[in-house]
């Protein structure tokens, strides 16, 4: 009865080995997002800082917050990435290289959407304001999907109530506020929440070792 | 050396097992795409029919919402028969259904808040739509590795790019009838033809 032979010649025990394996993998997979969650508390400060100075200092150099904040920020990620990938210990699995296939996909899509839009002066439009909080919610509800991450598709659905929200509201104040909530706070918070449950889990490990 | 264990006690015929169930499934999760190829299909004809309705037709307020509900039943109905014929699924092609269907709720929210907000007719609005197809294309690419839906996905993208400097009513329809033939119908096309091809050497594998 322990080991019947399943409909396709597979046995239970393979099955079951298949199952923890998956299990495994989806769990780095949190981990690795969670190793990666300092991204996230990154991009939500250059947000905060790129918006005060916007907002504070508009005669200071204020067009220019978002184009210098944005490039200082994609060079920080990627020399924190490059440290990162360098640094003893560091490995991936399938579902950590697909997580990292949403938010690489999402980062190329942003950067050409942001680029073409600051280009071309349609920056100032709610609706690209609303379609970048769009394409981080799609970002999030897909990689909770794949690590079956209840809390992250929590964040997917707050980054799409936001971007509906600047669509009803049609206010720049409106915007402002709500683009502060989702960059900074929200973005900020599950990028602390992640870490920490990331170091929860490591110790864990440690202590099971 | 057929064997040798590695640092963290994985055996060498582990990591090839690993690797040959990585490998299944990414070619079931790109057979699962080609089975779904006909969703292209239908979506880019659904919206030649759409915009050809809201030029050439009456009522034209009502061509968008009208093939749109179309589109989705038909979508709903067909997906959930080839279900109930039982198709096979893997971790890999339920992360391309997420993909897919975060890219659904993302665009219907986004479309339904600009249409009632009355931000429907900007540019950063018709780019964004494209920009949601391209990302969920580009994604789906890299998960499969697959080199023709990348491209997909930069024809998205492109066409997105190009309708922040062509913004005249008949650019947009020009530009959006391009996506909807090279992204959703050729591909589509290409994908069904994939699966049709996969089905005929099942079959004569069989005889």
């Amino acid at each position: 009865m322990t080991n019947p032979e399943a409909d396709n010649g597979k046995s239970r025990d393979e099955l079951v080995q298949r199952l923890e394996l998956m299990e495994a993998m989806i769990a780095e997979g949190r981990q690795y997002t969670g190793r990666n969650s300092w991204i996230f508390v990154l991009w939500g400060v250059v947000d905060l800082i790129a918006l005060s100075w916007q907002h504070y200092s508009p005669h200071f150099g204020g067009p220019w917050a978002w184009p210098i904040c944005l490039p200082v920020g994609a060079v920080l990620t990627v020399a924190g990435k490059v440290i990162q990938l360098r640094s003893p210990g560091y490995s991936k699995n399938a579902e950590c290289n697909r997580v990292m296939s949403v938010w690489g996909m999402m980062g190329l899509a942003m950067g050409i959407y942001v680029a073409s839009a600051m280009l071309t002066h349609f920056d100032w439009q709610f609706s690209y304001m609303a379609a970048i909080l769009m394409m981080m919610g799609m970002a999030h509800a897909i990689s909770a999907a794949i690590l079956r991450w209840p809390m992250q598709g929590l964040a997917a659905a707050v980054y799409w109530a936001g971007g509906v929200a600047i669509l009803a509201f049609n206010s720049g104040r409106a915007t402002n506020v709500i683009w502060l909530i989702e960059m900074g706070v929200v973005m900020i918070v599950f990028g602390l929440y992640a870490t920490r449950a990331e170091q929860t889990c490591s110790g864990r490990k440690g202590a099971r070792a | 050396m057929t064997n040798q264990e590695t640092d963290n006690g994985t055996t060498r015929d582990d990591l090839l097992q690993r690797v040959a169930l990585m490998e299944t499934m990414i070619a079931e999760g790109r057979k699962s795409t080609a089975r779904y190829g006909w969703i292209f299909v239908m979506w880019g004809l659904i919206y030649f029919v759409a915009m050809g309705w809201a030029v050439f037709l009456p009522f034209k307020d009502w061509a968008w919402p009208v093939c749109v509900t179309v589109g989705v039943l038909v979508g709903i109905v067909r997906v959930r028969r080839k279900r109930a014929h039982g198709a096979a699924e893997n971790q890999r092609s339920r992360s391309i259904e997420a993909v897919w269907q975060a890219m659904c709720v993302a665009i219907i929210l986004y479309v339904i808040a600009a249409a009632v907000s009355g931000h429907g007719n900007q540019s950063a609005y018709y780019a964004a739509v494209f920009f949601f197809v391209g990302l969920a294309h580009g994604i789906s690419a890299r998960i499969l590795r697959w080199g023709v839906q990348g491209l997909v996905a930069f024809i998205w993208w492109g066409c997105g790019i190009a309708l922040f400097f062509f913004n005249t009513r008949n650019e947009v329809l020009f530009i959006f009838l391009a996506a909807a033939f090279f992204g959703m119908i050729l591909f589509g096309l290409y994908a069904m033809m994939l699966e049709r091809r996969r089905a005929a050497a099942l079959v004569q594998h069989h005889a």
